[in-house]
């Protein structure tokens, strides 16, 4: 009897055996659902709603959210995974399988009388030594685009077909490379704009070396299209409407309140003129043209009045575009009007719109040294695009991780094989019950490369022994090969992985796992079911 | 050049689109289609007294090329309330329609999956279909999809059957107007997104903010005069911070009116982990945070509730309208009435050639710093079936107790106040009988009056003392056919809404059509005691004790100040004389 239905007869709980079998249910669970994501020949899953929504989709992180788990261990579990892709933007699957995996191994010895304190210590000691082989194991990297490549390949291809994934990983290191300065920091992701374009019949990924907003010209004499541009940026307001709205005037007669109007008026085409005037003092009597970029709005009159001088003038930018457009163009934004020099303007080659459906698309490219680049992705309709956005998304932020690492880790679970031999060779050493522990750890990190074995249709056991016998006799680290099912040496297919998430996994995974193995009791008791 | 003012709608929360869904269901029983033959459908009523569509609606053009025609709205909800409805809306594709016949929805689903194959996305063969079940569709949407509403006969029920605004929604939207909140699913009995603090931690989250700033920015991208923002949000549970932040957000980066309503539930609100008291103190706090935010942030605010009261409300005691029955704590229901009176309230500044705007209409009657003003309606107008006219009606109603107040808590009297009032459905023909027919009408000082809305400015000045009020007036009625609860109207009501003389009855199988209305904001010093008896609520609160606020780390130093807010914004309202 536990002790709070003596407090709570209507508290529900699971003691001791019992809370292990549902914390390892829900484990094993969970993984079940994500095994065949893993690896580049894991299936691709298509969700349809129940309203009919579409979504393919292959990471796990993007399955864990739509599945919305009401389990409290599975959904533990699933924030884990979360966390390790807001982290590091990678490894979300691998971590389901390998706390579930965990548990497993443990499940054997635990239903054999062994205390779960005696195994997390167990763990711990593991991990410790895992954390040191995967230190050993490491491969410092030059940052090149080679090298990048191979890195940002090897994310991709678990994503999308391979033939993408290719055309993909070299539009993320171009765009990284790009705005990358001294190529030793890693760079601010958000200086690459990801922008969708639903296309009907296109499928198409390309680096744009500037930037695509997302709105055009909103006046029918503005050009379409313009050649040596001069840009500016402003965060200033050209619309005739007070700002506070409680500012009245007063008025005795009608003429007074034209007046007044006029007046108003006035003020905006006041800075109008200014942008007219630096326009006619940079441009006239030269081939250049002008472009206004504000993140404020601007009225018809307004417009009417830039357009009849050939400029090119859009509204409401979005804020972090601002950024982006000095950084691609150079210049300056301005936050008044005041004092316009040629120098505030930055300068693009060409600046010119496209029209798709209702959306308009205006293109600033050919910049002089783009700091900030845009990553336009057109498809046939809306859920390729979200695709294609998340493959991106991880492709870039594996190039970042391995810029901030400065190393790598051979990939196709070499890392894991290796591992699981060190481990048990360690386990030797360890005195005591806790050398078991060690035992289930090492047994659990092979449920990578098997699985990556079985998604590709090679038998499990067959490939782990030739794994494992292999990486004895050899220095180097072997992984699988996926086309074959024999083993290989990652390093001469360039399959490479992040270290920062493999040392995020080890950490991650064995703490949770040792968490849900100390649970020895689950309560469910609410304030409602105290009332009675 | 005369150009649109646009304003941009957003509603946050489930109740808060309830009231939404109501809300563009009239205004779309409200627009007219030109006939064939070059007149309109509408002949009673004038082109300019009818509603400017394109203050709320903006013209775009799908995918297949087709133009369409969609309110320039943003709805926030949690997961499952959107039913069957694709997160996309239905207008621009990127779904597979589920809802046809079985075969139908089979071969879309593989077709789909063979265009997923087939572009170089996906490795042939490797692609796994998980279909979640279906959702269920209502009736109505069902006979909507084909095409075959029958809505003078059928009896769809959908006060009992309706389980989430989406059931009733005649209104299509635009893609971009559907968020929903990723992983909060509704719960039929707790509010799963319960605190203030939990709202404005969800706004701040980078994922969100982006993408909702983002759309509100589209939207502002294609105004060339926007003036302003409508906001209907939930202030019982977490949206409530939600939509403070957004104020926040809004007129930072904007700058322009709002006219925003905290909508109250009709129900005594749970929250997961709470009972009855622990419940009414979430409550309590939700209302104090937001009223602190609103009094700063917002040009004028309207609290709406059908209930007289919200606090210690046990019995759900539901305030009366005369004419009108409704089940207290039903959404569908309730949210209609609201919607009615938003409606038509916020006809004051969407007709044709009206030289109201949103900013002068939130700022006419919340002078000093009052902006909490009090909603109140008349629905139906009590006004009998011919031969009795509007002056007649008037005559009788010498109190001025037509209308029956829709603010929770607010009593603003009838002496001293300030108010707009806007009435609809009234012709012309029955505001008071030609000179040879007048009799007893030629004695009443009415008589004068040429217009409905001059005869009603006339009749307040007389009813109310010392009181200011700025009418508005248009022949135009409240449509009241399906979706529109129709059945809450009492059975001496005719088809066109007006009461039958004596005990007279609706004909058995018709129904009312239409309704006239009579719609009001109204501020007085009165409106201050709404704000003390809030106060006077939080005495009782422990906030140590709610979990739920413990849980994301409100700090006691913010709630101090809201309250220090809500006190000071009470003064507001001292000065009994002021006008």
């Amino acid at each position: 009897m536990a002790s709070i239905s003596l407090l709570n007869p209507k508290a529900e709980f699971a003691r001791a055996a019992h809370a292990l079998a549902i914390n390892i249910s829900a484990a094993k669970g969970l993984q079940d659902v994500m095994r065949t994501n893993l690896g580049p020949k894991g299936t691709v899953k298509m969700l349809v709603s129940g309203a009919g929504d579409i979504k393919i989709t292959k990471d796990g992180n993007v399955l864990l959210h739509d599945m919305q788990i009401q389990h409290p261990t599975a959904s533990m579990i699933a924030r884990a995974s979360t966390a390790q892709d807001d982290s590091t933007g990678d490894g979300t699957s691998t971590t389901v399988l390998l706390i579930g995996e965990l548990l497993k191994q443990a499940d054997i010895y635990l239903s054999e009388g062994l205390h779960p304190r005696i195994v997390t210590e167990g763990f711990e000691k593991a991990r410790d030594k895992a954390l040191e082989v995967l230190d050993k194991v490491k491969v410092p990297v030059e940052i090149n685009k080679n090298n990048l490549m191979e890195i940002a390949n090897t994310s991709l291809k678990t994503k999308v077909h391979p033939q993408l994934a290719d055309l993909l990983t070299e539009v993320c290191v171009d765009a990284v490379l790009c705005i990358a300065e001294d190529k030793q920091k890693p760079v601010d992701l958000h200086m690459i704009e990801l922008m969708e374009m639903q296309h009907k019949t296109d499928t198409d990924t390309q680096l744009v070396r500037g930037l695509v907003m997302d709105h055009g010209a909103r006046h029918p004499d503005m050009p379409k299209r313009l050649e040596n541009a001069y840009i500016l940026t402003a965060n200033v307001s050209l619309e005739y409407e007070k700002a506070e709205v409680n500012s009245g005037f007063f008025y005795k007669t009608a003429a007074e309140r034209e007046a007044f109007v006029r007046a108003e008026r006035e003020f905006i085409d006041l800075r109008v003129k200014k942008v007219i005037d630096l326009k006619r003092a940079v441009c006239d009597g030269t081939d250049k043209t002008f472009v206004l970029i504000n993140q404020k709005g601007i009225d018809p009159v307004s417009l009417d009045a830039l357009a009849k001088e050939g400029i090119l003038a859009l509204r409401r930018a979005k804020r972090r575009n601002m950024e982006r457009l000095a950084l691609a163009c150079g210049g300056t934004a301005m936050n008044s009007f005041d004092d316009l020099q040629e120098e505030h303007l930055g300068y693009a080659g060409t600046v010119y719109e496209h029209v798709l459906g209702e959306n308009k698309f205006t293109f600033v490219e050919d910049c002089k040294n783009p700091l900030s680049v845009t990553i336009l992705i057109k498809g046939p309709n809306k859920h390729t695009i979200t695709q294609i956005k998340d493959a991106i998304r991880d492709g870039l932020r594996a190039i970042n991780n391995t810029i901030s690492d400065k190393a790598v880790v051979p990939g196709a679970g070499a890392f894991e094989v290796r591992a699981y031999n060190e481990l048990v060779q360690y386990k030797d050493t360890i005195k005591g019950k806790s050398r078991l522990a060690v035992q289930a750890f090492a047994d659990a990190l092979l449920v990578i490369p098997k699985t990556l074995a079985i998604n590709s249709g090679y038998d499990a056991q067959d490939t782990i022994v030739k794994l494992t016998v292999e990486d004895r006799l050899s220095p180097e680290l072997v992984g699988i090969d996926l086309s074959t099912g024999e083993p290989m040496k990652p390093a001469d297919l360039g399959v490479y992985d992040n270290y920062i998430v493999k040392k995020q996994i080890l950490n991650s995974c064995s703490i949770i796992a040792s968490n849900l193995l100390l649970v020895d009791e689950v309560m469910r008791a609410g304030m409602t079911s105290l009332k009675g | 050049m005369q150009h649109t003012r646009e304003i941009i709608t957003l509603q946050f929360g489930t109740y808060a689109n309830y009231v939404g869904a109501h809300f563009w269901n009239q205004q779309e029983a409200n627009f007219v289609y030109a006939r064939d033959d070059g007149g309109s459908q509408l002949d009673d009523a004038k082109e300019e007294q009818l509603p400017q569509n394109d203050v709320l609606y903006r013209e775009g053009r799908n995918d297949l090329n087709q133009v369409t025609y969609t309110p320039r709205l943003l709805s926030v909800d949690l997961a499952g309330t959107l039913g069957h409805l694709p997160q996309v809306g239905e207008l621009y594709g990127n779904y597979v329609p589920l809802l046809q016949e079985d075969t139908q929805t089979e071969d879309a689903l593989q077709r789909t999956k063979q265009d997923a194959e087939q572009s170089n996305l996906n490795t042939d063969g490797e692609l796994d279909v998980l279909q979640q079940p279906t959702a269920a569709i209502s009736e109505y949407q069902q006979d909507l999809l084909r095409n075959q509403v029958n809505t003078l006969d059928k009896d769809y029920k959908l006060a009992e059957s309706c389980n989430s605004w989406a059931d009733f929604l005649y209104a299509r939207y635009h893609p971009r107007s559907f968020n929903v909140l990723p992983g909060l699913v509704r719960q039929s009995d707790v509010q799963t997104l319960a605190t203030h603090a939990a709202g404005v931690e969800l706004w701040q989250s980078a994922d969100f903010n982006e993408e909702f700033c983002d759309r509100i920015r589209l939207y502002a991208e294609e105004c060339d005069a926007l003036q302003g923002f409508q906001l209907l949000f939930d202030i019982d549970d977490g949206f409530s911070g939600m939509a403070s932040k957004c104020l926040e957000h809004l007129n930072d980066e904007y700058s322009r009116a709002n006219f925003t309503l905290p909508l109250h539930y009709p129900r005594n609100v749970s929250y997961a982990q709470a009972d009855a008291r622990t419940s009414l103190n979430i409550r309590v706090v939700n209302s104090v945070l937001s009223y602190a935010q609103l009094s700063e942030q917002a040009n004028m605010f309207t609290p709406l509730s059908t209930l007289t009261t919200i606090w210690r409300n046990n019995t759900l005691q539901s305030r009366q309208l005369p004419g009108l029955q409704w089940q207290a704590d039903n959404l569908y229901q309730s949210s209609a009435v609201l919607a009615a009176w938003l409606d038509t309230m916020t006809l004051s500044y969407r007709l044709r050639q009206t030289p109201e705007t949103l900013p002068r209409f939130c700022q006419r009657i919340s002078a000093a710093g009052r902006t909490m003003t009090a909603a109140a309606m008349s629905l139906p107008l009590g006004m009998q079936q011919k031969p009795q006219d509007l002056i007649d009606y008037l005559d009788e109603q010498a109190n001025g107790t037509m209308l029956a107040q829709l603010s929770p808590g607010c009593e603003p009297g009838t002496s001293h106040l300030l108010q707009m009032i806007v009435a609809r459905g009234i012709p012309q023909s029955r505001l008071k009988r030609p000179m040879a027919q007048a009799g007893k009408q030629l004695q009443m000082a009415a008589y004068g009056c040429d217009s409905v809305s001059q005869m009603l400015q006339l009749y307040y000045q007389c009813a109310y003392h010392g009181s200011m009020t700025h009418a508005t007036a248009t022949p135009l009625p409240l449509q009241t056919q399906l979706p529109f609860p129709y059945e809450m109207f009492d059975a001496n009501i005719d088809s066109a809404g007006f009461r039958l003389p004596l005990n007279g009855e609706r004909k058995a199988g018709t129904r009312v059509m239409s309704a006239p209305v009579l719609a009001a904001l109204q501020n007085s010093s009165k409106l201050g005691e709404h704000l003390e008896a809030l106060h006077a609520q939080t005495h009782r609160v422990q906030l140590a004790k709610l979990q739920s606020y413990a849980q994301v780390a409100l700090e006691r130093d913010e709630y101090e100040t809201a309250l220090d807010k809500l006190l000071e914004f009470r003064d507001n309202y001292e000065d009994s004389h002021y006008l």
